[in-house]
């Protein structure tokens, strides 16, 4: 059974000339990708921490696993951070998450839908991308990338972490320059 | 030879794949006991596969879709008003339910990305190659380690008067919504190595492991 998540980082300056390329198997899902695939199968509520850090749990909803983002949200979809941290399973939120903006250590978050799952040969995959722009005015080094997703618990609505990795290599964006994070998810038979 | 000539001549750089492998890990174990609830067949192994049908749902939820998404469901057919709901991926099936949970089959076709329901599954009930179906019973998700897991299980008892055998399928049957609730596609499918046999008055029990690992 081949059930994988790939990711790949592109890296242009200003200009849009691709100066840095990074592309491997996800480091990981967490353990609230599971925790939300669990209440969905019983129908029922499962223990889960929040990006908030708050332990709101997780049911069945239909909002589960919504990870589209609009543009200047940061708290849903391919979200990035400098942290460098070891993943670990029970992982809720990256570790050091760059925030929408143009300030200094911040970067514009651009829009972001899965987009449909396409058949090839005995492959079924599927891309989500999201780009992100630098207009801080100084450089910023992307060390680790994930996707929030929403989530309800009981009683309150939320937002998890359901997978985080940590780069290979460290990826400078410039200032004026852009980092493209895409995750593929793909079964194969 | 121009800038743009020379450019195009020199080879594409390859994507740098480096880091350890993922592992989301799906597994199954088998065993079919007689009446007197002995062990005497068993199997166990990685499962071989989750089928579109799982990326299709899950892309519904992920993508938020309210409509338009085309999933196949297990009778054939396409759906194609598919939407997010909060039944995706339901699949805690009652006694006596054989629309979704786990399912068990008589074929041995291999399994193909394309498959939307088991090739030959029996049916609920008490004649002839039929299984009275239990109810599909979950373990909680657990962590333990860098590990986190958990179980979903389904017992199938024969009362027909006579052995059924030849089952060499399982799989879970989960719903997701397009129209109404309660459409059921194929989630995943595995064909057993070798064949099973359920005595009369015996049970097979089947036990998927679902498994993270960061």
């Amino acid at each position: 059974m081949k059930r994988t998540l790939w990711y790949s980082v592109t890296v242009r300056d200003r200009h849009g000339k691709v100066i840095s390329r990074e592309r491997r198997r996800s480091r990981s899902m967490l353990g609230n990708w599971y925790r939300i695939l669990y209440g969905m199968m019983i129908t029922g509520c499962c223990s889960m921490v929040h990006t908030s850090g708050n332990s709101w749990g997780t049911c069945y909803l239909q909002d589960n696993w919504d990870f589209r983002g609009d543009a200047d949200v940061d708290y849903k979809s391919i979200v990035i951070g400098t942290g460098t941290t070891a993943v670990t399973i029970d992982d809720y939120k990256l570790d050091t998450q760059i925030m929408q903006g143009t300030g200094s250590g911040q970067m514009r978050h651009l829009a972001s839908t899965p987009g449909w799952p396409s058949v090839v040969g005995s492959d079924c995959s599927f891309l989500t991308s999201r780009v992100f722009l630098n207009n801080s005015g100084g450089s910023i080094t992307v060390r680790e990338s994930g996707i929030y997703c929403r989530c309800k618990g009981p009683t309150y609505y939320g937002y998890a972490c359901i997978v985080r990795d940590v780069f290979g290599t460290p990826q400078a964006v410039p200032d004026g320059g852009s980092i493209t994070i895409d995750y593929t998810l793909g079964i194969t038979a | 030879m121009t800038k743009g000539q020379e450019r195009k001549k020199q080879p594409k750089k390859a994507l740098k794949k480096t880091g350890r492998v993922l592992k989301p890990e799906l597994s199954y174990k088998v065993e079919v006991t007689d009446k007197d609830g002995r062990v005497i067949q068993r199997e166990e192994g990685p499962s071989r596969s989750y089928v579109r049908q799982w990326n299709e749902i899950f892309q519904l939820q992920a993508g938020a879709v309210a409509s338009g998404g085309v999933v196949k469901d297990t009778s054939g057919a396409t759906q194609t008003g598919a939407y997010r709901s909060s039944r995706s991926f339901h699949c805690d099936a009652g006694i006596g339910y054989d629309r979704t949970g786990l399912r068990v089959g008589k074929d041995s076709t291999p399994v193909s990305i394309s498959d939307y329901a088991l090739g030959s599954p029996l049916a609920e009930g008490a004649s002839i190659d039929q299984v009275e179906h239990q109810l599909t019973y979950f373990t909680g998700p657990l962590v333990v380690g860098s590990t986190l897991s958990f179980t979903i299980q389904r017992s199938m008892v024969n009362h027909s008067g006579t052995p059924i055998s030849g089952v060499q399928e399982i799989g879970a049957y989960i719903e997701f919504t397009a129209a109404m609730y309660g459409r059921v596609a194929l989630g995943f499918r595995d064909v057993l190595g070798s064949p099973f046999s359920i005595p009369d008055g015996g049970a097979i029990t089947v036990t998927y492991t679902l498994k993270v690992t960061a």
